[in-house]
């Protein structure tokens, strides 16, 4: 049933470049980096003469957070203003669906845009540092958890994102909470460790990357749970 | 398609005591609704009144403050997917997602409701939009948007059809049309539909059965004729010196009303109008016109909804 569900989200979006805007982020990141690159190569392979691919991951890295958490928010804001648009949550939620459901696909169809975004995001940085010519030894394990750990690491943002953008007709304030998101995970550094605006920043590339990303899992379950519980028990108007 | 079976002499949709608050204030109080089998139920009331409301509860998209609804024979709150598999509903405004085409809009239910790709092009059939089925539904007319609305509620070969306001917006030809689509289906597909309108003479055309909701309370539930029943025999008299001739038809014993030049008689009978044409002339008096109150089932609606002449 949930892939029945997937599959009617991804017909939904067919022509509302909702992938154009998943691919835009992951571009945009490794655009800036090759004009940063571009610029001043030789500075940027002297700082890291080295290792070369941990300066780009760490260029990459410090562009790739702000974009995840607008990029959350647009994308719930998006998947969710489907059903607003076209007044089909009553006809939606008429159907023999539940609303855990209904829920899980909006969900469901965020999380595999946000996981393309940053799989195209893995395969840019790996093209770019080819390109620049760094040697050979990829480092795998650095370039696969600076793409996914940050990931796991926003997931009670997502979840949040996708709660406010389901239950309220008006994106404004779903989007206001998201961008000033956005502008607050920017002192992640000055922030103590238990504040989740934190956690993407540490997951990219601290030593305890493993366990901000499981705090984001945890959490983001959490917050799901409490988002589907407000969802399942709400009038559909 | 056994557990649609119901036990003989039962409603196919009933709510008891259906009550819906907000805010403190019940905009939907103790309605008792009971729809037969095949019946064409119109849900009658003025904007406000708590049709949506009813409606919504209904299928399950609002929850009751207190009571329940049975369809089927079964109860609502502990078999939503059951029903709902069997009952197809256009409320409000049709919902379309406009990027979509027709078809694909259908699919999108066809999909949640898993039943063959057949259906679409059935449903497209019955409400005759095969043609368009492949441009996006935004450069759709209001009235095309509303048949696939309806085709969307039938998707599911449904057994019972909940449409809310279907006319609404449409203009002369897309109401006609509506009407006519809507008159043929209990016959060709064995459909019950409840049908809210704020219009009488909507409901009227269309309906079996009626129910009238004012201010949140269900004030008055049969058959059409029963309604129109109520209002047969009003007889309006056009006369010269109406003052004197409405004194002498109260002398007579008859329970008439004025109204400027105008006398209004309920309840007669051919017998008595004749007798009341002959007394006026012979008082004098000279009749302009006799005529039966035409517009009597619409005064008898507003009446009955204490909303004067402003629905």
């Amino acid at each position: 049933m949930i892939g029945r569900m997937l599959s009617v989200e991804l017909l939904k979006i067919r022509r509302k470049l909702l992938w154009l805007l998943a691919a835009l982020g992951p571009i945009g990141v490794i655009g800036l980096q090759a004009v940063n690159y571009g610029l001043r190569y030789d500075y940027l392979m002297k700082l890291h003469a080295d290792d070369p691919w941990g300066g780009l991951l760490l260029q990459a890295g410090s562009l790739m957070l702000p974009a995840l958490f607008i990029g959350l928010a647009l994308v719930a804001s998006m998947s969710a203003g489907i059903e607003h648009q076209a007044g089909a949550w009553k006809q939606l939620l008429a159907l023999p669906v539940t609303r855990l459901q209904v829920f899980a696909g909006k969900v469901l169809l965020s999380l595999l845009l946000l996981l393309a975004s940053c799989t195209l995001l893995l395969l840019l940085t790996l093209g770019m540092g080819l390109l620049l010519g760094f040697e050979p030894q990829v480092p795998w394990a650095d370039i696969v958890s600076q793409s996914y750990l940050p990931y796991l690491a926003a997931l009670p943002f997502i979840a949040l994102q996708s709660w406010l953008s389901i239950v309220m007709a008006n994106q404004a304030l779903p989007l206001t909470v998201g961008t000033l998101g956005m502008v607050f995970s920017m002192f992640s550094v000055l922030m103590p460790q238990w504040m989740p605006w934190s956690w993407p920043d540490r997951a990219v590339r601290s030593a305890d990357a493993l366990q901000a990303a499981g705090s984001g899992l945890a959490l983001g379950v959490l917050v799901l749970l409490i988002g589907y519980a407000h969802f399942a028990r709400k009038d559909v108007s | 398609m056994k557990m649609m079976r119901q036990a003989s002499g039962s409603w196919l949709l009933e709510t008891k005591g259906l009550t819906k608050k907000l805010g403190g204030k019940a905009v939907v109080r103790d309605v008792d609704l009971r729809i037969g089998e095949g019946d064409i139920y119109g849900f009658l009331g003025p904007n406000g009144a708590g049709k949506t409301t009813t409606i919504r509860m209904l299928l399950g998209l609002a929850k009751p403050t207190r009571g329940g609804v049975t369809v089927f024979g079964k109860s609502l709150a502990a078999n939503r997917m059951d029903i709902l598999r069997h009952v197809g509903s256009l409320v409000e405004y049709p919902s379309y997602y406009g990027h979509l085409t027709g078809t694909e809009n259908l699919e999108v239910i066809r999909r949640l409701l898993d039943v063959p790709k057949e259906r679409i092009a059935e449903a497209l059939s019955i409400v005759r939009l095969e043609k368009d089925a492949r441009r996006a539904v935004k450069g759709y007319s209001l009235g095309m948007k509303q048949r696939l609305g309806i085709a969307a509620a039938l998707l599911g070969n449904p057994r019972l059809l909940i449409l809310d306001e279907p006319t609404n917006g449409l203009d002369p030809a897309g109401i006609q049309e509506m009407r006519e689509l809507i008159k043929s289906l209990p016959g060709q597909r064995g459909v019950t539909i409840l049908l809210s309108s704020h219009l009488l003479s909507e409901v009227e055309l269309m309906a079996t059965k009626v129910g009238i909701i004012s201010s949140g309370s269900l004030i008055y539930q049969d058959s059409i004729a029963s309604l129109k029943a109520r209002t047969a025999g009003r007889i309006r008299f056009a006369v010269s010196e109406p003052e004197a001739a409405w004194q002498r038809l109260l002398e007579l014993g008859f329970e008439a009303e004025r109204d400027q030049s105008r006398l209004t008689v309920g309840g007669a009978a051919d017998r008595t109008v004749a007798y009341i044409v002959a007394e006026l002339v012979r008082r004098g008096h000279s009749v302009y016109r006799v005529e039966e109150e035409r517009s009597s089932l619409e005064s008898v609606f507003l009446e009955m909804t204490g909303t004067g002449g402003s629905l």
